[in-house]
């Protein structure tokens, strides 16, 4: 019983905080962007899908919707506010981390102003059911996060893999400048990219709202973890994301059941050192030229 | 009236460096033109200022009557896919391939336009013809090939869409001879009923008899033009 809820805390932490650190990793390698703006569209989309879920009676599909769509708004205004205006200027990867930071604090600040700062509650979306198998007992809210989590990162990677808009987006995380010979728009390449990682961020604070309440800084926590796995994965590498989400979801479980909630921090950052001591590229990190500077 | 390329006053560079001077050049249709220099004399440059990749430029550059060049205030770049998207083929330089890519997707990748696009199965084919040793590595990703079948991915996917002017930039350099010469032979045969190319290479016998008309390039100036197969590299 007491590894088995080990496990599935593990896997379910690993699913969100992986959600992130894909769309951490995509925004970087195909855009040169490290987005430090997913705080602020975490918790966006979380108002969205709450003020949805007021009209609409908490309708779970409707909510749900309403995050994804949400947090596909919040991508695309970060990407008209700083990467349009700012990705052919020198420095470029300083000044977008300077300005997604900008966006995430000035953006927190606003939905603290309208919002208020009492944390608000998301209907449960999964119902309350249960599933037995033998010894293990799952809860419907791990079962749908685990599957709602799966199903994006399948969609967007098959969306990748096999549209036009995907192959120009992998094109792009190679080779940006052959990207631009062979016909490849840098600027509407890039509002793809952000509309669709930004919908993986709103997916994601939907699930985690599951578990926490919505409240204008509850974004923060998600963007370091998911920052850090998507570095200690290998910046620009989506398998290496997943590996590093699921090796740091079980350090944080494993660590809460036996050291104590407050430690999780403490032991991430170790792991996630010794695993840049030994790999300094991350688990899985591009080995070839692209995007290195 | 067939102009497909009339450049006139052109310079460009990069930062504080000046590499293109007052340079003036047509290219008519259906014209397969060499570009002979040395390197450093600014024939990449050229290419890139058409594309709009350089650090600045300014002049006037008329592709198939419309204004691609002037001066241009934004950084490398930025229009570069609109007037890729025109008509206009690069094969570059050296390896500017997609490493993680297959062979298959590279293609793709080239067929910008919508309609080439749509009929990339049978553009493939053609690719595929020309350099049949692509054949067997269709699912492949590129950083895997060979020198030579890197560069035949490269020219293959300027190839996939319906180019006004193809921009060859030095397709043998650092290839085996007999290799060089087998590339040279398939920028041959695409057609230029409705097109023009011209071709960039350092190894003037490679284009003798290849081409409509070599013109030189020095210091980024052009110098000098033959408007008939020269026998320069005969000599040896």
């Amino acid at each position: 019983m007491d590894i088995t809820f080990i496990l599935t805390n593990a896997l379910v932490v690993a699913c969100i905080y992986g959600l992130v650190a894909v769309a951490i990793s995509i925004t970087w390698s195909s855009l040169g962007l490290i987005n430090l703006a997913y705080g602020f569209v975490f918790s966006f989309a979380g108002y969205g899908a709450w003020l949805v879920s007021g009209l609409t009676g908490g309708n779970p599909l409707m909510v749900a919707a309403a995050g994804i769509l949400v947090g596909a708004l919040g991508g695309i205004i970060i990407c008209l506010v700083v990467f349009i205006p700012l990705h052919d200027k020198p420095n470029f990867t300083i000044r977008g981390m300077t300005g997604t930071l900008a966006i995430s604090l000035v953006g927190s600040q606003v939905l603290l102003w309208q919002f208020g700062p009492r944390a608000k509650p998301l209907p449960e979306l999964f119902g309350f059911w249960k599933v037995s198998l033998g010894d293990i007992v799952l809860t419907s809210d791990k079962i749908g996060i685990v599957a709602c989590s799966i199903l994006m990162l399948a969609v967007v990677l098959v969306w990748m893999k096999s549209s036009r808009r995907g192959l120009e987006i992998r094109a792009m995380m190679m080779n940006p400048h052959a990207a631009s010979i062979v016909g490849i728009g840098i600027r509407s390449t890039g509002l793809y990219v952000m509309a669709i990682t930004g919908a993986m961020a709103g997916l994601a604070s939907i699930l985690l709202s599951q578990t926490y309440y919505i409240a204008p800084f509850s974004g923060l926590t998600p963007l370091i973890k998911g920052v850090s796995i998507a570095l200690c994965g290998g910046l620009g590498s989506v398998q290496g994301a997943v590996i590093a989400a699921v090796i740091l979801g079980f350090v944080e479980a494993l660590t809460s059941r036996f050291l104590g909630g407050q430690y999780v921090l403490i032991t991430q950052f170790l792991v996630i050192i010794t695993i840049l001591i030994i790999r300094p590229r991350g688990i899985s990190g591009l080995l070839d030229k692209a995007r290195e500077q | 009236m067939s102009e497909i390329l009339n450049i006139s006053g052109l310079s460009a560079g990069y930062g504080p460096l000046r590499v293109i001077h007052d340079l003036d050049l047509v290219i008519r249709k259906g014209e397969r033109v060499g570009l002979v220099g040395l390197n450093g004399h600014g024939k990449t440059t050229l290419f890139y200022a058409i594309a709009g990749l350089t650090g600045w430029q300014r002049g006037s550059i008329m592709f198939d009557g419309r204004q691609i060049g002037r001066t241009r205030s934004q950084g490398p770049g930025r229009y570069t896919h609109k007037i890729v998207r025109l008509g206009l083929a690069i094969m570059p330089q050296g390896d500017e391939i997609f490493t993680g890519l297959t062979v298959e997707e590279h293609l793709d990748s080239g067929a910008f336009t919508r309609e080439s696009w749509r009929n990339r199965a049978r553009r493939k084919e053609e690719v595929l013809d020309l350099f049949h040793p692509l054949r067997k590595h269709l699912k492949t990703p590129v950083g895997r090939l060979s020198g030579g079948e890197r560069r035949m991915v490269s020219i293959g996917r300027g190839l996939m869409a319906e180019a006004k002017l193809y921009l060859a930039d030095e397709p043998s350099l650092g290839l085996a001879p007999k290799i060089g010469i087998a590339v040279m032979q398939a920028l041959l045969k695409i057609d230029l009923r409705e097109s023009a190319m011209m071709i960039a290479e350092q190894n003037v016998a490679l284009l003798e008899g290849r081409v409509d008309r070599v013109i030189g390039m020095h210091a980024g100036k052009l110098k000098g033009e033959a408007s008939v197969a020269l026998n320069i590299g005969r000599a040896e």
